[in-house]
Formats: C-alpha cells, sequence, structure tokens
C-alpha cells in the first residue's frame, strides 16, 4: 500500500468537476483507492464521495492506494494535484 | 375552463423596458417523492426499476450535452460530463440497491435518502463555493426523480418557444446554460439592482423585475406575464383590456425612444447655454454600443462588478486589461471613469471565501475590502493603469468614510505607478483619482476631501439608504426611499458647495441623476455631469434643453424650504409641466 499527503490547491476546492478528474484517472486502476479528509472517507473512484468530503481550497486530504499498480496511480493522481484539477 | 384571475406583484425595476409573453417557470414544482413499503418479490423490480432510471438520465443528459455544446461551446458542456459521472457512481447504485432491498423502500425514495445525505454533506459545510455546488447534484437528483416518477425532464429545463424566465434566483452557472436568445425578460424572487441577473438583463436590453419575495410559487409555465421593467412590477394572467394597454404603453415607449434618438447629436446645454455632460453607467462592455448610440460623452461609471461575480475565478491582470482598455479605445477619447472593484452588500463572490455578513451594505466592502485585500486592489489598479495608456481614463474609489482611506488608496495608486514604469509599461500618470461620495461622513468632510482628491461622484442610491437608514428592497420601508428628501437635498447642496469650492468636476452617478423630477434641481445646484444607463441619456438631455440655468436655480431656491418630500415634488412637477413644449428640437 502507498499513502501519501496533498493539499487541494485549486482556487475553488474539490467540487464536482474536479472530484470527476479525479475518479477518471482513478478508475483507469485497479488498485483500491481510499480518500480521507478529516474524519471522512470516501471511495476514490466515487466522485459522489469525494465531493461529499467537502475538501475546501487548501484543504489537506490523506490518499492511500492498495494494489498491483498502486505506484503508477499515486504518479497520476499526485499529477493532478499539481495540476490544480487542470483549473488554473 | 375559466379564464385565471388577473393580478400584479411589485418589485424592485431591476431593467428598463416592457414585454408581453408567456412565462417559463425554472424550478417551479417541489418534487414529491412519494414513499411506499414494496413487497418482497417486488423488490428486484424497483432495483430494475432504479437502474432503467438511470440509463434513461444518461441518455437525456448526453443528447442535452451535445445540444449545449453546439449552442455554446465545449466549456460550457464539460460540467455534464460530472452529471454523467453521478449516473455511473458505484456508491450511488450500490447504496441505493441497498436500502431498496433491507428497507424495502420503493426506488425513488431510496434514492432520495442516499442522494439527500451526500448533499447534506456538501450543504453544511462553511466554504459557500463548495456549497453553491450542490446545485449540480440537485439537478442530477431532479432529473433522475423525474425519470423515476416518468416526468417529463426535458421540458422543465429550458423554454422551447420565446419566454419570460421567472426563477427563485438565477446565479451565473444558470444563465451559463440558458438560450438566451429565446429569453423575452427576467422576473426572479431574489436579488437587487447590482444582482447578476439584474446585470445581464441590462446588457441584453431586456426588461427585468427582481426582489419580488415569493412570486415563482404564484405563476404557471405558459402563463401570459406583462415583465413592466419601468415601474418594476409583474402583471400576471392580464385581460384583454390590459394587454392593449400595455401595448400601447410599449409603441409609446418606442416612439418616445425614436424621438429622442433624434436629438443625439445635440449638446446637452440649457436654454442660456449653461453645458452639461451627459456620461453612461456601465456594467460591462457589451453595453458600449448602447452609450455611444445615445450619444454619451463618456463612461461616468464603470462597475467592475461584473467579471468578479459573473465567473468563478478572481479575473487575472491580463483580464482586466484587455476589458477596460477594450472600453476605454471604443470611447475614443473620451472619459471613462473606472470604479474599483465594490464587492460586497449583495455582490457576494462566493469564490472569494467571505462568510456571509449579517449586515452586508454596512459591512466589508468597497474599499475597506481592497484595503484589506490589497492583492485584488493592486491587480486590478494595475489593469486600470495599463489601460490609460489608449484614452482617457479617471479611477473612482467607492464606499470612502474616513479620509485615511483616500490616503492609503492614493498611495497605493502611486506604488503601483511606480512598479509599472519599472515594467517598463506606458501609462498616464496622471489619471485623474476621485471618490464615490454616498456615505453620510464624505458629505460632512467634504471639504476635506475635496482637498485629496480630483473628482467627486455623488452615488445617491448609496447616499440616501444610509441617510434615510432604509432597505429599499424591504418592501414595507421602501417608501422612504425617494430622491427627493429634503434631508438629500442639503446633503447634496453641501456636497457641490465643496466642489465649487475647490473648482473639482462633480458628478451625480446615482439613479436620481435618471429620475427626470430631480434633473432641474440637480442643474440648479450646478454639478457639471449627469451619468445615467445610457438609455436615459436622451431624456435628461431634452429635459436639459427645455430650461434655463437660471429658473432652475430659482426652483432649487423655493424648494429648498420645504420639509416635505410632497411639496418638493408637486413644485418640480408644476415646473416641468410648464417647459413640456421646450426642447424637442434642435440648437
Amino acid at each position: 500500500m502507498v499513502e501519501f499527503t496533498k493539499q487541494v490547491g485549486n482556487k475553488i476546492g474539490l467540487h464536482l468537476r474536479a472530484a470527476g478528474e479525479f475518479v477518471k484517472i482513478a478508475a483507469q486502476f485497479t488498485s483500491e483507492v481510499r480518500v480521507y479528509h478529516g474524519d471522512r472517507y470516501a471511495n476514490g473512484k466515487s466522485i459522489l464521495g469525494l465531493a461529499s468530503l467537502a475538501a475546501a481550497r487548501g484543504a489537506n486530504v490523506r490518499i492511500e492506494i492498495e494494489g498491483p499498480d498502486e505506484a503508477a496511480a499515486r504518479k497520476a493522481l499526485e499529477a493532478l494535484f499539481d495540476a490544480k484539477f487542470y483549473e488554473e | 375552463m375559466a379564464a385565471k384571475p388577473e393580478f400584479e406583484r411589485r418589485g424592485i425595476s431591476a431593467a428598463p423596458g416592457i414585454v408581453i409573453g408567456p412565462a417559463f417557470v425554472r424550478d417551479a414544482e417541489r418534487l414529491h417523492v412519494p414513499r411506499t413499503l414494496v413487497d418482497a418479490t417486488a423488490v428486484e423490480g424497483e432495483v430494475a426499476r432504479f437502474l432503467q432510471a438511470l440509463s434513461d438520465t444518461a441518455r437525456e443528459l448526453r443528447a442535452f450535452k451535445a445540444d449545449i455544446a453546439s449552442r455554446m461551446g465545449d466549456d460550457h458542456a464539460r460540467i455534464f460530463d460530472a452529471h454523467l459521472m453521478i449516473l455511473e457512481d458505484r456508491m450511488l447504485i450500490d447504496e441505493t440497491s441497498a436500502v431498496v432491498r433491507n428497507e424495502r423502500l420503493n426506488a425513488a425514495a431510496a434514492f432520495e435518502k442516499v442522494i439527500g445525505k451526500v448533499i447534506a454533506s456538501i450543504a453544511g459545510i462553511e466554504d459557500e463555493y463548495l456549497k453553491e455546488r450542490t446545485i449540480d447534484v440537485q439537478d442530477v437528483r431532479k432529473r433522475i426523480i423525474r425519470n423515476l416518477l416518468g416526468k417529463d425532464t426535458r421540458a422543465a429545463h429550458r423554454p422551447g418557444e420565446p419566454s419570460v424566465l421567472v426563477a427563485h434566483d438565477l446565479s451565473p452557472s444558470d444563465t451559463a446554460q440558458l438560450d438566451r436568445s429565446i429569453v423575452l425578460g427576467y422576473v426572479t424572487d431574489l436579488g437587487g439592482r447590482t444582482s447578476h441577473t439584474a446585470i445581464l438583463a441590462r446588457s441584453q436590453g431586456l426588461p427585468a423585475v427582481v426582489g419580488l419575495e415569493n412570486f415563482v410559487n404564484r405563476v404557471e409555465t405558459g402563463d401570459i406575464v406583462i415583465v413592466d421593467g419601468n415601474a418594476g412590477s409583474v402583471i400576471v394572467n392580464p385581460t384583454p383590456t390590459t394587454i392593449e394597454q400595455y401595448e400601447n404603453e410599449i409603441a409609446r415607449f418606442r416612439d418616445l425612444e425614436e424621438q429622442l434618438l433624434t436629438l443625439t447629436g445635440y449638446p446637452a446645454h440649457t436654454l442660456d447655454g449653461r453645458s452639461f455632460t451627459l456620461s453612461a453607467n456601465l456594467d460591462s462592455p457589451d453595453e458600449v454600443d448602447s452609450v455611444i448610440e445615445h450619444g454619451g460623452q463618456g463612461v461616468g461609471l464603470f462597475r467592475t462588478e461584473y467579471f468578479f461575480i459573473s465567473q468563478e475565478y478572481l479575473p487575472s491582470e491580463e483580464e482586466q486589461y484587455k476589458v477596460y482598455r477594450q472600453v476605454v479605445e471604443r470611447m475614443e477619447g473620451k472619459p471613462v471613469v473606472i470604479r474599483t472593484l465594490d464587492i460586497g452588500g449583495d455582490k457576494i463572490a462566493s469564490y472569494l471565501n467571505r462568510s456571509p455578513e449579517l449586515n452586508p451594505f454596512m459591512g466589508w466592502r468597497g474599499i475597506r475590502f481592497c484595503l484589506t485585500r490589497k492583492d485584488i486592489f493592486k491587480t486590478q489598479l494595475r489593469a486600470i493603469y495599463r489601460a490609460s495608456a489608449h484614452g482617457q481614463v479617471k479611477i473612482m474609489f467607492p464606499m470612502i468614510s474616513q479620509i485615511e482611506e483616500v490616503l492609503r488608496a492614493k498611495e497605493i495608486c502611486a506604488e503601483v505607478r511606480e512598479d509599472l514604469k519599472r515594467e517598463r509599461y506606458k501609462l498616464d500618470e496622471n489619471v485623474p483619482l476621485g471618490i464615490m461620495v454616498e456615505t453620510p461622513s464624505a458629505v460632512a468632510l467634504a471639504d476635506h476631501y475635496a482637498r485629496e482628491v480630483d473628482f467627486f461622484s455623488i452615488g445617491t442610491n448609496d447616499l440616501i439608504q444610509y441617510t434615510m437608514a432604509v432597505d429599499r428592497g424591504n418592501s414595507k420601508i421602501a417608501h422612504l426611499y425617494q430622491h427627493l428628501q429634503p434631508s438629500i437635498l442639503r446633503l447634496l447642496r453641501l456636497t457641490v458647495e465643496a466642489a465649487r469650492k475647490r473648482k473639482i468636476h462633480v458628478s451625480v452617478c446615482g439613479e436620481m441623476a435618471g429620475d427626470p423630477l430631480s434633473v432641474p434641481i440637480l442643474i440648479g445646484l450646478g454639478i457639471d455631469e449627469f451619468s445615467v444607463s445610457p438609455n436615459m441619456i436622451p431624456e435628461i438631455k431634452r429635459i436639459i434643453r427645455s430650461v434655463t440655468f437660471d429658473e432652475c436655480r430659482a426652483l432649487l431656491r423655493r424648494v429648498a424650504r420645504f420639509r416635505t418630500t410632497n411639496e418638493i415634488e408637486t413644485e418640480i412637477d408644476a415646473f416641468l409641466k410648464s417647459r413640456a413644449h421646450n426642447g424637442r428640437n434642435g440648437p
């Protein structure tokens, strides 16, 4: 299992569209993706789950990835955060 | 079937004009979701019905998305990708199916339960922007429910024929999804003159009435409505007599406008030769054509809130520069007064992460906001100064209530000028700096302010609101909001006298400047400039051309003795009637 923490850096937080971008990437991998924000948890392949995390700009989310392609999934998801969900 | 009875509702006039047409009511129906227990044998059928509703909804959304993309471009259609992903969401499907199976609930009620939790957790947080995003989930929710209940979903989402759009409220994302070409006018429950709907309507030249409170529930799609944006009222189910009356009114309005437009080329001076500058208030660059067409001699108030509230992120320096430059260039050397950001009040931009204020009109807005968010302020000033290289620009600060604010704003302007020069940008170093006089405290110290700035612009809307302590949106006390209150006349006089003494330019840019009854008084006061909505320019010009400066001064002296608005209005009305035959023709 790999685990890392990222800050939500796009201006408007992890809203529906940003959650959608996350799911698009997570769904390409067979590994399980779990996202934690405070005491909330969401399946990284569920757009509604991610949106329910209500992670505003600046929030830190912890991501756990477990499965055969976990390293590649981590790389792809980190890139998404770094690209600020392609919104800037 | 008996005809529905006619009735009228009064709200706030947000954009002028009159239109008659069928109503299209957005989101009128409160979806009633029945809740029943299903038989154990019917459970799997209920789950299948839910899955069917999801795929029906997906088919609709794909068609809707393609339609939006072809009409408005791919960018607008992109949000539907997220909507479509909701329909394939494993959590939604698994949890809803589980509720149907375990609690034996019907599919619609089970789905409501699951989606309700999602909406509650998004809506429960502090972040205003994310909160607003529940709209997207709500949108999908309604589509799925309608499909489960067998209702037509498409019809409820956008009008198929030219209609008057009736809604509780409209956000920028709502109007982005709208086919504006078939909207005849706007009517909303919420909002004020500076709400998104109002600004949009004015820039499209469509009538709008806002702040009607509980209107959405009183009218149905297809009901004929008359939107009277001049009077701020809406008539539902008008009788043929009423329709005829309004058709005449529309024709009269059009005639008057045509007649007045013939005045465009003539100067705005009184019969005895005192001339005034007639300029326009402007909310977005789309309105510049209208300013020129109506003979505006400049832009007396360019409100810059528009692009701070019409999009979902802060506009960059480049983006602002482009717009300011465009307006300045189109005005071809005529002055353009750019007001720095007056966010606050009813213009909250959700992405600025502002927590709601109990009393926004007395809160963190205008210059108060800009002096604490210096980053935003400087970005805007840089864009304005850069645009100053392309024409005649003036900068105006809103909501000034103590002198320190002016001193600080001037310092920041100086810093910005230095920075830009160092970066080798071209700019006009002597851009005049002025203030909005819109708080009673600014009037009280007008003599001090007149030493610090190059011009005053009196914002009568807020000045009246703050002086009379009246929220004009509150129908119980709206009668206190009047331009010709004796107290307001005194404040205007103090302000103009202070400006005169220092020989600085003074304009009036509030709605009072466009109120025919107030015009002779403003002439008599000796202001330099009227700044009004573009379409009001010809009418104000006609009045100016029909009177003499001397008789307006005498009129002002007479009404200055009165104690009530009623006496003042009666006196001016009689005066204007006696002059009505003047001024229609050439020089």
